[in-house]
């Protein structure tokens, strides 16, 4: 049986620990609150962006295809897979869940005959990914904790790059989306090209009823694409990241308070145990009073 | 003669700016001076880096300086997305002359055709749009 030494030294220590998940919790709140914010601004602008590149596409139709971004590959050979991950540990399953569905998403592909190139974005993603053997064609690290436009936007040129220069065929992205500080959902998403029944006119009922002839476009609509479907991938990026972002804070502050209250059962059990320990020395001491004087007598 | 006025919504990354009904909308699109009544027909316009005026009445304008984006008119309701919306007070004048000097500096270094080059001629722009605002 652990000495009462042990035991004590062994409280201090899960003490400590509790002392640092507590402070991690803390400021995984506040950075959360903050970050809840951003995403929530950024949402209606990011949403509305999207509606807006699916009606230009749908009303430019078929001569959207003469824009190298919009036009489509006929056949789908590479798929470039963005996973969005964090700089940083301790967020319970955040990181690793968005690992497996990329890997998983991996093997599918190869399945069905696709390459994927992978791009990850997070020091978490990268160092996992790099671990597995997987050859990344992009790396992005350093600003998960607050990620600019101006990330989102490096990101988006090589990935778009990638599509207009023909070495991706298809380009996807999987992050998670904050739902609530317990709940994140692992998101795929394809961001290029443009999907399809976008492009052939199915989401915009209400425009093939008549409507999509009478709204006039200033320039006309495959102008306008030139510049929203850069537009709308940037920000589908910056979107994934702040999101990425708000999630990875409610997955900390989750798993610290989690750690938390473990390490406060535990202290618990320990205390317990301790006393017991001293219990058992007193017993004992008293027997050997008893038993010594018993020899005298 | 007050006019009839319709809801416009300015949103930009940042959230969202100024949502109010309004009696006209005026700015600028990559083909020209747009201004916008209640009723006006559908239009998606791409927006060049311009004065946002939002007229609540004749008299009562809010202006804003605005970055490149989008005005969608549809089922008499306006919304206008941009990059950027900051009210003329706000600009900090002197941050964008020194921003503008760096943006024509890097377009001078850039070369032809390359996407620093596009880059900075944007930034020139958006900057010389700014400071054309009268605070």
């Amino acid at each position: 049986m652990a000495s009462q030494r042990d035991v004590k030294n062994r409280i201090s220590s899960v003490k400590n620990i509790q002392k640092i998940t507590r402070a991690m919790e803390m400021v995984a709140a506040a950075r959360l609150r903050r970050a809840e914010q951003r995403i929530a601004r950024l949402r209606p602008y990011a949403d509305a962006i999207r509606r807006m590149t699916f009606q230009a596409a749908a009303a430019a139709g078929a001569e959207a295809s003469a824009f190298p971004l919009l036009r489509e590959h006929e056949e789908v050979k590479h798929v470039g897979l963005l996973l969005v991950t964090g700089d940083r540990g301790l967020a319970g399953a955040f990181n690793s869940q968005i690992i497996r569905a990329g890997v998983r998403a991996g093997a599918e592909l190869s399945e069905q005959g696709m390459a994927p190139s992978w791009y990850a974005t997070g020091r978490r993603g990268v160092s996992s990914l790099t671990f597995r053997g997987r050859e990344l064609s992009g790396s992005y690290t350093g600003f998960s904790d607050r990620p600019g436009y101006a990330d989102a936007r490096t990101i988006a040129d090589d990935l778009m790059s990638g599509y207009v220069d023909g070495k991706l065929d298809r380009v996807e992205v999987i992050y998670n989306q904050y739902v609530s500080p317990l709940t994140q959902h692992v998101t795929r998403e394809v961001l290029l090209p443009l999907s399809e029944p976008v492009l052939s006119g199915e989401d915009s009922a209400e425009q093939d009823s008549g409507q999509r002839a009478l709204v006039e476009y200033e320039p006309d609509p495959q102008e306008i694409l030139k510049r929203l479907v850069p537009d709308y991938v940037e920000i589908s990026i910056y979107r994934a990241l702040i999101e990425s972002t708000a999630g990875f804070f409610g997955a900390q502050m989750t798993a610290m308070r989690n750690a938390s209250e473990n390490a406060g059962t535990l202290i618990e059990q320990y205390t317990l145990q301790m006393n017991r320990a001293r219990q058992a020395e007193i017993t004992q001491e008293i027997m050997e009073v008893v038993a010594g004087a018993e020899g005298l007598g | 003669m007050a006019r009839t006025t319709f809801p416009v919504e300015v949103l930009t990354p940042e959230g969202q700016v100024f949502s109010e009904e309004i009696e006209m909308l005026s700015t600028r699109t990559a083909v020209g001076s747009i201004g916008v009544l209640a009723h006006h027909e559908p239009v998606l316009a791409m927006l060049e880096p311009s004065e946002l005026r939002l007229y609540r009445s004749e008299s009562d304008v809010v202006r804003f300086a605005q970055a490149e984006g989008y005005l969608q008119f549809s089922e008499n309701r306006a919304l206008v997305l941009v990059e950027e919306a900051i009210a003329p007070q706000a600009l900090d004048r002197g941050a964008y002359q020194t921003r503008l000097a760096e943006a024509r500096a890097s377009a001078e270094r850039a070369a032809e055709d390359s996407e620093e080059k596009a880059r900075a001629l944007r930034d020139i722009k958006r900057y010389e749009a700014f400071l054309a605002v009268e605070p």
